[in-house]
Formats: structure tokens, sequence, C-alpha cells
């Protein structure tokens, strides 16, 4: 299959990279990783007629730990690092886990963290981990610049928020308070290369390893045309002391916040039933997690 | 077995290097000077009559070399069985699948290529079209092919015994369904050809085929030129698995354009093209019974089978044959009844792919045996073994088991999977379950009737004598052909593997049928030996006339010749040598002739030393009709145990181990053995748990792709005990009978069985996926 014809930019700053951007608008689109982009390309579903590339610019590529408070992660940073990015791995543990899991390894070592926040698939694997773990992106143009929860930056099946003469530059998570466990959980036919047919991010908080709840964040993906949030879920374990029934609990309430859908690779009745298993299970990992804390 | 000095190691595959190092070139490496570049179109409706087709405006674009569609290439019918010829190159009255190819051009490039198809016009008027088999029989249904009222592209239907009678005697009578999903073979290597004419008339391509001889047969037949003119050259392939065993369009297209401009033709299927063309393996419905008595005696079997065969024929005559005979064995039954028919619908052709026709149905039947042997409260290997068939057995449709080690196979297995201290004895949700099979080394009969060989092979000492140039037109696909051929020729000339160079793929070096029905080992095997022989006899007289010895005295190894096993008096030959070769840099030593100084000093006595073999196997099988299809010179087997976990929660399946031996006769070569062995385990493996070409309600298929159509990864694949059983195959060379593709008939039923041990239910529908399987659990567990 060949690619259809577009001009290649490889700007060697950020500020440059904006400009093109304002100029170009609509018309471009920015590569990084390209292995969504240029497949849907080869398939004729985007015809972009330029191509701006990170490759150049330096830092993007970059995790920053931010002392005490967070960790400032880049847009180009393969799914490949953040797997085994030993800060991401011990405290930030669903970015890590959802990262392992993307594709396979040829996949991962291309594929980008922004890559997979900005294409906005419904069952992508990094966006409900960075749900559950609050982070914030930031997006700027040549004029401008701005701070989005990830919450509000889905609209639909490959919509955002972002508008085309923006970039995401940096995405932030705050460090999750001490007792605190996370989880991911990924559902596909094969052990890898998989598209989700349902996923579960979660975060877990205790007040001490005796518990109880003090905080608790799920997300799912494949269930929806964007991934969500079951605050109902996350409302109902706030304060109670865990165990297996009232993760089960939670798992038959995360259902209600879900509208998955029937296509080839699974029913609707399926997911609901997987969203509740995984749900608590993944509660249960993270439970785990979080009596392993450690400062 | 001998004591061999070649055979039955371990050598490294003679293509290594090349692959290795890249210095390996596939069909879409190749290149030439003025290469114009093709492509097909390809019809985007299941199911129309063509009103008018345009090409006015794509024959006027820049850099288009030329434009063809059925005007152009004629109506010439062809397919695989000369019986059911019912394609053409390009569609003229109507288009039957989403992907019948309409029209193709030649262009300077592959961008022009692409835009000139955008510039075909072809008006349809779309026609009612049927994806199902079963709705295709019905009556009223849309009529894919005038000739085959019903969408009936085939029936077979065989009785060996009194099979009602016998049913009606038996014991017990278990019944059983089973369906499988159309698969794609998902070769690495997408089909590609280039395509040279020259001014003498003569056409070459340069092809990813399995079969260079059928390939040279068809396009000559469909582009009229002599049989003779077109010549077959089969690069390295990355993979066949059978639906690279016929021509396909392609072939035929770039053939076409080459002739009507005159220049090199290139094309290359992309991904989504190739599961368009398809030519894999079927979907089959089987529904089955078998009566035992209650000690467990098989009585008779019998089997009904429904297989969508998509628009065309293909090798579906053949499939559709093997689903009913490949049951015969390797459990003795008395009577067995096969009612078969092959179904027209509008999608792309099946055809041929391992285990040809025998995968689906060997599944059905073994999980049926499971089932019996839980009926009469007896373990399924024991209930097997007490029905095995064994050397010198003949089915009751007269397959010939030559040799069986299938009783050796699950015996082996038994003991290397501690079967007896889990069957029966695992927590729920792990299972442990079996399964046997076999297959045929080598189709009895051509493809098209004929007398030919099926192989022929040339071999050609080097002048200078020391080295064995094998020619032969068989297939390497990747499966290691040109690796056992050189062994065979090293042992039987008595040289090292180094001192054989393998030519081969190529219609202009020798006859053979190809790499399909897991023939060439035993097939071109024989004729690789029969070759080398001539040579080493031709060595060995002239050496008997030169020192007045005995031919029965010499003997030939490791490049070293022995007179009554000791050195012998050859001093006269090697001061000859010596002379003859004043200034060379590496003259014979040490106390033993060797094989370069006899074969260049008899190549100066006679001239060039050639040795020819062929085979053809002697006249098998019985004389009813469709008693071909089934027989063979010999036949390999294989029984596997397979231990799985269930997530009983989410219905996710683990395999967590497989224990698998197979009777291959002798093994050439242990470790291509295994390699076939373990391949075919992960493509069972990936038919029983993931794998389904999937259509949309147009006949569109939604997963075309690598990435949609999931074959097993690394991390699905358990760890394999590959075990060899050695029986010895009096048919085959040295011993030899196959391992291609008798492998992958246990792998999907002994995962079922295991499935059905962890979890107490029996899925009879594939592929077995984490929702399948948990629906059906739940399915039960509110029944209960």
């Amino acid at each position: 299959m060949l690619l259809p014809r577009f001009d290649y930019y490889e700007p060697a700053t950020l500020e440059e990279a904006l400009r093109l951007l304002s100029e170009m608008g609509g018309n471009a689109r920015v590569i990084a990783g390209g292995t969504d982009l240029l497949v849907r390309m080869k398939l004729k579903v985007e015809k972009p007629g330029y191509l701006i590339s990170l490759r150049k610019i330096p830092g993007l590529d970059a995790i920053v730990r931010r002392e005490n408070h967070g960790v400032t992660i880049g847009p180009a940073v393969t799914a490949a690092e953040l797997s085994r990015n030993e800060l991401l791995l011990d405290r930030f543990t669903p970015i890590a886990l959802a990262a392992g899991r993307l594709g396979a390894p040829v996949v991962r070592n291309r594929a980008t963290i922004g890559g997979n926040l900005v294409n906005a698939r419904p069952a992508a694997d990094l966006p409900p981990a960075c749900m559950v773990l609050d982070a914030t992106l930031k997006l700027k143009s040549f004029s401008n610049e701005r701070e989005i929860p990830v919450g509000e930056f889905f609209r639909g099946p490959g919509q955002t928020v972002i508008e085309p003469n923006e970039l995401l530059v940096s995405i932030f998570a705050p460090i999750p308070a001490p007792w605190t466990g996370g989880a991911y959980i990924k559902l596909g036919a094969r052990k890898a290369l998989e598209i989700s047919m349902v996923n579960v991010a979660v975060i877990l908080t205790l007040q001490s390893p005796q518990g109880p709840i003090i905080d608790a964040k799920i997300a799912l993906g494949a269930v929806a045309p964007t991934p969500v949030r079951a605050f109902a879920a996350e409302e109902f374990l706030i304060g109670r002391q865990p165990s297996d029934d009232v993760f089960a609990q939670a798992g038959v309430i995360g259902v209600g916040m879900c509208e998955p859908i029937t296509d080839h690779r699974g029913t609707m009745e399926y997911r609901c039933l997987m969203i509740e298993t995984l749900t608590s299970r993944a509660l249960r990992q993270a439970y785990e997690k979080a009596l392993t804390w450690k400062p | 077995m001998g004591d061999y000095r070649v055979l039955n190691t371990r050598a490294p595959r003679v293509d290594a290097v090349a692959k290795a190092t890249g210095q390996a070139k596939y069909a879409d490496d190749f290149s030439m000077p003025g290469m114009l570049h093709a492509a097909i179109l390809q019809s985007p409706v299941a199911h129309a009559r063509i009103l008018h087709i345009d090409t006015s405006k794509a024959k006027k674009l820049a850099g288009v070399k030329a434009v063809v569609t059925s005007r152009e290439a004629g109506l010439i019918k062809y397919g695989v069985s000369p019986a059911r010829y019912d394609e053409t190159l390009f569609a003229h009255d109507k288009v039957r699948y989403v992907g019948d190819e309409i029209a193709a051009v030649a262009a300077f490039d592959q961008a022009t290529a692409q835009e000139a198809l955008s510039l075909i016009k072809v008006d349809y008027e779309e026609l009612p079209a049927v994806f199902d088999m079963f709705e295709a029989m019905k009556e009223g249904a849309p009529q894919i092919h005038a000739e085959f009222p019903g969408n009936m592209n085939a029936e077979v239907h065989q009785e060996f015994g009194d099979t009602e009678a016998a049913l009606a005697s038996c014991d017990y009578v278990v019944n059983h369904t089973f369906l499988n999903k159309r698969q794609d073979a998902a070769f690495i290597e997408p089909h590609s050809c280039l395509a040279v004419f020259d001014p003498s008339g003569r056409l070459t391509l340069y092809t990813s085929t399995q079969v260079p001889h059928y390939v040279m047969r068809t396009v000559a037949m469909t582009l009229q030129i002599p049989v003779g003119n077109v010549r077959v050259v089969k690069p390295y392939v990355g993979g066949g698995f059978g639906p690279k065993c016929e021509a396909t369009p392609l072939e035929m297209s770039c053939g076409l354009l080459a002739k009507i401009t005159g220049k090199p033709v290139k094309m290359t299927y992309t991904r989504e093209q190739v599961f368009l063309h398809s030519r894999a393996r079927h979907q089959f419905f089987a529904e089955m019974s078998l009566g035992v008595m209650k000690d467990g005696t098989m009585v008779a079997l019998k089997n009904k089978a429904v297989l969508d065969g998509g628009a065309y024929t293909s090798f579906g005559i053949a499939t559709v044959y093997y689903s009913g005979s490949l049951l015969g064995g390797p459990y003795k039954l008395r009577s067995m009844k096969y009612d078969g028919y092959r179904v027209y619908t509008n999608k792309p052709a099946c055809g041929a792919q391992r285990g040809h026709g025998g995968v689906a149905h060997r599944a059905c039947f073994e999980q049926l045996i499971d089932m019996t042997a839980e009926k009469i409260g007896m373990d399924p290997i024991e209930m097997r073994l007490k029905n095995i068939m064994t050397t010198g057995d003949m089915t009751v449709n007269e397959l010939d088991m030559s040799s069986l080690g299938m009783k050796e196979c699950i015996e082996t297995i038994k003991a290397g999977s501690d079967w007896d201290n889990k069957k029966g004895k695992l927590p729920r949700g792990k299972g442990i379950g079996m399964a046997c099979g076999f297959f045929v080394s080598g189709a009895g009969y051509p493809i098209y009737r004929s007398d030919t060989y099926h192989s022929t092979v040339v071999i050609k000492l080097s002048e200078d004598g020391g080295v064995a140039n094998v020619l032969t037109g068989s297939a390497e696909i990747g499966q290691g052909s040109d690796t056992t051929m050189a062994m065979i020729a090293a042992e039987t000339l008595g040289i090292p593997l180094d001192n054989v160079r393998v030519y081969s793929g190529d219609t202009d070096y020798s006859v053979d049928l190809g790499a399909y029905s897991s023939r060439q080992t035993l097939m071109t095997g024989h004729a690789t030996k029969q070759a080398a022989e001539e040579i080493r006899n031709k060595i060995a007289l002239y050496l008997s006339e030169e020192l007045d010895v005995p031919v029965a005295s010499i003997t030939f190894s490791d490049g070293i010749v022995k007179f009554d096993g000791g050195a012998g008096n050859f001093d006269k030959l090697r001061t000859n040598y010596i002379k003859e070769h004043r200034g060379w840099t590496d003259p014979p030593s040490g106390e033993y002739l060797t094989f370069r100084e006899a074969a260049r000093l008899a190549y100066l006595k006679a001239g060039t030393i050639v040795g020819t073999g062929k085979y053809k196997p002697p006249k098998l099988g019985g004389s009813y009709k469709g008693a071909a299809v089934g027989t063979s010179p010999a036949y390999g087997c294989s029984a596997q145990i397979v231990e799985v976990s269930v997530d009983l929660e989410t219905g996710q399946i683990t395999i967590d181990a497989m224990t698998d031996a197979h009777d291959c006769g002798l093994a050439i070569n242990r470790t291509s053995v295994e390699g076939q062995m373990q391949g075919s385990l992960s493509m069972g493996l990936g038919e029983c748990l993931f794998e389904q070409v999937k259509f949309d309600s147009r006949g569109r298929i939604i997963n075309p792709s690598l990435g949609e159509y999931k074959i097993p990864t690394a991390l699905d694949m358990p760890k394999v005990k590959s075990i060899i059983v050695e029986s010895n195959e009096p048919n085959g060379p040295y011993g030899a009978k196959e391992v291609g593709e008798g492998a992958i008939m246990p792998t999907i039923p002994a995962i079922l069985n295991a499935i059905y041990d962890a979890t107490g239910v029996r899925v009879n529908e594939l592929p077995v996926t984490s929702e399948r399987l948990f629906m059906t659990l739940k399915k039960k567990a509110e029944e209960a």
C-alpha cells in the first residue's frame, strides 16, 4: 500500500513546530511514532497535506520527576520507555502497566503517550491509566497555552478538545498519596498485539494498611465512545474497608457507568459482565499493591 | 535404522546464511530495467451483473502502458481440478464476490497504476447475494453459477459396509456436531510475481508459489502459450501453507501484461488482497455418529460435511473428499458412511490449507471419541489404544498403513505428560486432553490426470569432482526441502553436506509437482536418492575397472572411498590425479582415496557425470468413485496432549503445555521435523482459539490485516515437548515420510478435550474465544 503524497517537516524547536502548526492548521498532522497515523494514511482514511515530526525537538521524550509533587511526561515518550520506568512502575503503576500491554515490543518502541492520547481511540490503553492518575495535559499553540484535565480531553472516538493549531506538549500527574496502589487489566483475544474488549485502570488509596479506603479512582476503556470514570463505584468505595465483597459490589456499580457496543470483537452483554469482573479484580490488585507501599 | 553420517542429524539449513544475512531474495525483491508495475481492479460488490466496463480514461492516463479486461484475456476457463474449471482470469458477465478480478493495468510506477484503476468505470447491476452456506442450499437462494443449480459445487456419497445396520447393532451411538470458521493462512510474504516475456516468445515468471509446475501449466493454458515456452522460477518463499498451491490472477495478469507490453511486469498483493484471494481453509460443518460396543470397540462411523466453498472451486473437490476419506484411520472401523457437500457462496474461494480437508472433521471425531469413552466409563487413551491400527493395517476405504507408529506416539505422550496422574485429577479450571491424527505423505495422484512422474531430479557432479549439484523443480517454501534433498544426496553419495548444492524451484530443472500434500520428502526424496545412486554407481564402476576390484567392495562415506572397508591400493589413481593437477592449491592427501579424486578421474575418462532419478507412486487405492483422494504411498501420524487453564470468571484460556509425538518415519533432519511439529501446533492453536475471517452484511472482509486477524503470538504459545517417533516406512526414501501437515490434526481436538476436562462444557464451534467459552459456561450454570 502506498502513502498518499504529503510534505514532511522536521522542526528543530518547539516554537518552530507551533508556528508550522498555526500556519497549516487543519491540513497538517503531527507525527511521533506514526504507528496509528501511517496506517490510517495508507488506508486513505487520513490524507494530510503536511506531516510535522517531533523527532528533532529536544525534551519531548523525557520523564521528569517534580520533587515530591508529581511527574511530567513528554508526549514523545515511547510506550516501551513508560513500561520500564521505575518511578512510573512504583508510583504511577497504571501508566506503566498499560504501556506494557500496548501492542507488541516493536509497536511499543515507536508508539508514544502523546499519540495514544490524541488519537482518542475508545479502546486505547493509556487514557484510562492517565485518568485515574488525575493527569493534566498542557496544550500549546503559537500564541497560547492552556492546561486541561485528561478527563475533559476526550470528546468521542478520535475526537478531543485539541485545536488544529495546538500541540500536546506535556502530561503532568500529581504523586498519589501514601498507601496508594494501582492496577491495569486488559481483556483481549490473545496475549499481545491486542485491541481491548474491555480495559480497566484503578487507583486505590488506604488510610493505612488496615484501611479504610480513602480514595478510589476507576476508569474503563472500550465501554463507551470515550474512556469513562466509574464515579459511582468510586464513591461507594470511599470510607469502606477493603474486601472481596466490597470490590465485587464496586464492579457491579461500575457496569452502570458504561454503554458498550456489540462489534466483531465482543458483544455488549459479555463486555458488561467483564467490566464487573475486571473492575473487582483490578481493585483487588490495586489493594495488594497499596499494601506494599513504601515511603 | 541405518548408521547414517548425514541423515537423522540436526544439520543447519543450507539456506541459513542467505536468510540470516538478508541475501535471500524474495519475488518482490526482484527488479529489472524498464519494469512496469501492475495492479488489479477488484469488485467492490459481492454479486452483480457487469453491464459495461469503460477503460478509455485509464488508458489515456500518462504512464499507463496497458489496461486489460476479459476482452484482452479471453474467456478460457481454468481452476485447480480439470473436473471443475469455473474461473476466468477476469470476470466478464458477473462478479461473484467482493474481490473478484475485473481488469488489470500496467504503468511505469505503482501510484500511476493505482490511479488508472480508479479511472476504470464499471457499471454493475447488483444481484441478491448469499453468504451463508446453509442459506445458499435453500430453495430460492441467489444462484451463483448457472451450471451448478442449488449452488451445489460438489457432492460426495461414499459408504463402506452397511453403516446403518452396524450402528443398529452397537451398544452405544454417540452424536456430535462441529463448526469451524474460515481461516487465512497468514503467511508472512504476500503473493508477488515478476513476469518477463522475451522476444523469442518465452514467458518467465518469478513468483511466490508452492507449485511452479502447476503454475506453468495453468498460465500456459490461460495465456495460450505453448507449455514449453513458459518457465516458472520460484525464488525464496515466505510461507505458503496451501493457498499458494495454484496459479493466481496475479501471476496470469503479470504474464498477460508482459506479453502485451513486451516489458517486465511486477505486482505484489497487499495484505488485504491476500485475504481477498483467500484459497485458505474452508468453513466446515461436521455432523457425526460413532457406534461402539460396551467394551469400547469402535464399529461404525457416520459422517456428514457441509463446506462453504466461496465463489469458485479452487481445490474444493479434493477438500470435500478429504473430509471423509481422512477419517478412515487410525482406528479400526467396520463400516463408514460419508456424505459431503461443497456449497458456493458470494465470498472469496476457499482451497487447501495445512491438513487439507481433514482438520475440522478430525476435531469433531476426536471429541466424539472422548464423549464416547466418557459414556462407557473408559479412559480416552485406553479407548483409542483398543482400536488403534498398526503397521500393515488397511482402512475400510482402502488406505494402506504401510508403517504406522500411532500406538508408539500415544504411549510416548502418555508417559511424557504424566497423563495418569493428571487425567480426572486436576482442579476445576485446569484440564488435560488428547487426540490423534494421520495424514498423507504426498497425494497418490497428480491434480490433473496423467502418467507423469511426480518428481524427477538431475544431479550433476562438478567437473573438478568436488561438488554435487542437485537440480530439482521442487519448492523450498521455508519448510526446509532444499536441506532435505541436500542431506539425502550427501548421504547417498557418501560426501559431506557442504559438498552438495541444491538448485530448486525452477521448471527448467526438472518435473516436480511441488510443495503440497506433504509430498516432497518422500517423492522428491526418492528421485534425489535414485539420482545420487546412479552417480555413485558410475564412479564405483570406473574405480572397479581402473583398479580391477569388484564393484561390491567399494563404499563411499564422509567424502572418502573405501575398498573392502579399508584404504585399498589406489596409488596409481593418486599419482595420476596429482600429475593432472600440478600447481593446484589443495592436493589430496591422507590414507584414503577421496571422492573428489575419484569423481574427477571418472570425469576425465567419461565426461561430465550426471545421475537422474524419478518417482511416481504405484497404483494406489480402491476402485470406488473418489478412491484416489486420500491415497498415498505412506502415512505419517501423531498424538498430542494439551494442558489448559481456564479463567472461569472471564472464559480466557491459557494453553499451559503441549506434548506432541509424531511418526515421520526416519527423521531426515531432526530440527526441521520439530520445526514442522511446532509450527503445526501454533497454527492449530490459532484456529482453535482466535482465528476467523469475518465479513460484514455485504460480504466485505472486516479484518483483512494481521492486526485484526489474530494468529498466535509468541506469548500465546506454551512450552512444547516435541517427541519424534521413528517407524521405518518401506515406501519412503531411507524410511522417511511426512510431518508438515499431519502434526496439525490432533491440536484442535486435544485443546477442546482439555477445555472439557477443565470446565465440563463442550464447545462445538470455533474459535473458542473467551466470550464463547464464558457464555457457554454461563448457559450451563443457568440450566443447572
